[in-house]
């Protein structure tokens, strides 16, 4: 690693002012959306990108970083007080963090989150700080059949994420790859599939589309049940855990921290499978297993320092390889490319003043959450209380702008809509969004590469078997996809038993 | 979902020949084989294939259960809220940005039955000049002028 590289990365992000700035911006802006429910921290990343075109590159980065880690641990704050999980990460911070808001508790479990969170992403960040440049070295290597195997691993990831139905979340992935074979063919300038389009000839815009799939569609959901779904009102007392309340769950902290990095690193995973490890670890190696679930500061600070641990985990695969961590990291990713920077194992070798800065960036936000979380508490649980018919319009008139201050374009709005209402019915027949979204990002990747390794090969497919990096990609990929696939039959057995137990 | 999934899965599969046969126009002749039209015809194949399965899937009973449905009411505010949305879409080339923002925004908290006329006008005139003003003045995105701003 370039220590001298890193240390003047840090004294620029750490002492401009300017760049704290865009942090705290990042990081409020993220404890709020993940604060709200039905808002992802996946979305308020998309909806932020059109507001970093013209800031200075790190500037526009490390405030979607501060956005991203604040919206993982902003999903507690809603969890913990109305029993709703802002974010699908902070759902296992319900099973105690709601239990102990029951109680009256709702401040300590709040500001016991808020340091499990500092905790879990500090860690995290200063992981991916110290391992992304060695990776990144090993990935140099990699040719044209390494890249094509490495985005056939990347896209095993969409059976991990496929939820209910493989199968389905396979038809979301493929269609996904349609998407991006609009336009121009990189490799021949051929326009394909544009119907004599002009706007098509640059393709469908990969902002818009994410904006359709992750905006617009929970703004047409939440509309149509907005007359029929409850308000809940929340409650705020006492803040902050005491000091041997902090050293009881210490131990547990630092556990679930070296989980939820471990497990963000791993494409496909993201934070909520890390917020959920971390919590079963905690519980099965407790002394008292019983009490979980009742309400205790351990089952909140396990999750949350699991999940926000997992943030700097996540960026490790992305940035490094090229290969998206989760749906949010999938988002940083074609930020990274707004900006004019292809994530992949150049990209700490080409551009350390964005890469490192980056890392700066991540850690310095892990201090502004904690202030902010600490000291914006009663505001975030004020902003929870705001009535969903302000709320949405709001929302949706942010993915007007932001899918139109792309490219200043009225097509590109019109294109996100048409998304946003197809996503909007591929929700109600069990089609996930997010394997779209990741096809989106590894589409190009996979063709380009698939067609020049066979280019080089002369149509033999054995080059992707042949060279040991390739293979050991391919060998990876389908052991995830086997795995997660039992994993998710388990899962589907599991809930159908607990159901007819329901019913009977 | 058994009828939804057969209709999605024959969709598919007329979407999956159409594109196979219209992406062979990109065939190239003598550059090489793997040309423009190769991967979207790969993907078409697989399609095809997930297609089949899911119609297969869905007669043999194995399809998902709903766990939730679209409630008419709901569907058609939704329509409308979109026609709100392209209607303001046109307004803001004539009216300008932030005017046409203005408007959008009261209308759609009116229709979304937000109470107090007082708290709708600032809720939209203030969320209409702070984006404005960023985007105009802070991130210098040029956006809409119409006859006001």
């Amino acid at each position: 690693m370039q220590l001298d590289i890193l240390l003047e990365a840090f004294s620029k992000v750490l002492l401009n002012p300017v760049n704290f700035f865009f942090v705290f911006i990042g990081v409020t802006a993220g404890i709020i959306v993940g604060a709200l429910p039905g808002l992802t921290a996946t979305m308020g990343v998309a909806l932020l990108i059109p507001f970093t075109y013209r800031l200075e590159p790190v500037q526009g980065l490390i405030m979607l970083v501060g956005l991203f880690c604040g919206g993982i641990y902003g999903g507690s704050i809603s969890a913990i007080l109305i029993g709703i999980p802002g974010t699908p990460s902070a759902a296992a911070t319900i099973l105690d963090g709601y239990e102990m808001g029951k109680k009256g508790l709702a401040g300590k479990a709040i500001g016991m989150a808020t340091l499990a969170s500092f905790f879990g992403g500090t860690f995290g960040a200063l992981i991916m700080t110290f391992c992304s440049p060695q990776l990144a070295k090993i990935a140099l290597k990699f040719g044209p059949p390494e890249f094509f195997a490495l985005a056939f691993f990347g896209l095993g990831i969409i059976i991990t994420i496929s939820g209910k139905s493989i199968l389905k979340g396979l038809i979301s992935g493929i269609f996904g790859l349609m998407i991006t074979m609009i336009g121009y063919d990189p490799l021949s300038g051929c326009p394909r599939l544009t119907f004599g389009s002009t706007e098509l000839l640059g393709g469908i815009t990969f902002i818009p589309a994410l904006i359709g799939l992750f905006g617009y569609s929970q703004v047409f959901q939440g509309i149509e049940k907005i007359l029929v779904l409850p308000t809940v009102k929340s409650e705020l007392k006492h803040i902050i855990p005491k000091l041997n309340e902090i050293k009881s769950v210490f131990k547990t902290m630092v556990k679930s921290a070296l989980i939820g990095t471990f497990i963000g690193a791993v494409p496909g995973t993201g934070c909520d499978i890390a917020a959920f490890v971390s919590y079963g670890e905690a519980r099965r190696s407790s002394k008292n297993p019983e009490k979980f679930g009742t309400g205790i500061l351990e089952g909140v600070a396990a999750p949350e320092a699991g999940n926000n641990g997992a943030t700097g985990g996540a960026m490790i695969p992305m940035l490094t390889l090229g290969v998206p961590g989760d749906a949010v990291t999938a988002v940083l990713m074609g930020a990274l490319t707004i900006h004019g920077f292809q994530p992949g194992p150049l990209l700490i070798k080409d551009h350390p003043g964005v890469v490192y800065p980056i890392f700066a960036g991540m850690i310095l936000a892990q201090f502004v959450m904690l202030g902010v979380g600490l000291g914006g508490m009663r505001f975030f649980a004020r902003i929870i209380n705001i009535d969903r018919r302000i709320m949405t319009p709001i929302i949706f008139f942010l993915c007007v702008v932001g899918s139109y201050a792309m490219r200043f374009s009225f097509f590109d709005v019109g294109v996100s809509l048409i998304i946003g209402v197809i996503a909007y019915f591929m929700n109600y027949y069990g089609f996930p969004g997010s394997p779209i979204l990741l096809a989106l990002i590894l589409g190009p990747m996979v063709e380009q590469n698939l067609r020049r390794s066979l280019i080089i090969s002369h149509g033999n497919p054995s080059i992707f078997i042949t060279r040991p990096i390739s293979a050991a990609f391919i060998i990876i990929g389908i052991f995830v996809m086997i795995t997660s696939y039992y994993r998710i039959k388990k899962a589907m057995e599991k809930e159908e038993k607990r159901i007819s137990v329901e019913r009977k | 979902m058994k009828k939804a999934d057969i209709g999605v899965g024959i969709g598919l599969l007329f979407l999956c020949i159409w594109i196979f046969w219209y992406v062979g126009r990109y065939r190239p002749v003598e550059v090489y084989f793997y040309g423009p039209d190769f991967f979207p015809r790969v993907l078409s194949v697989v399609m095809m294939i997930l297609g089949l399965a899911l119609i297969l899937n869905a007669l043999a009973g194995n399809s998902l259960k709903k766990t939730e449905t679209i409630d008419p009411r709901g569907f058609i505010r939704m329509l409308i809220s979109i026609g709100i949305c392209i209607g303001y879409l046109f307004l803001m080339k004539i009216l300008g940005f932030a005017s046409a923002t203005f408007i959008f925004l009261f209308i759609l908290m009116s229709f979304l039955k937000q109470r107090g006329i007082i708290i709708r006008i600032l809720s939209s005139l203030i969320t209409s000049i702070v984006v404005w003003t960023i985007f105009k003045y802070f991130l210098i995105i040029p956006l809409p002028e119409g006859v006001f701003f």
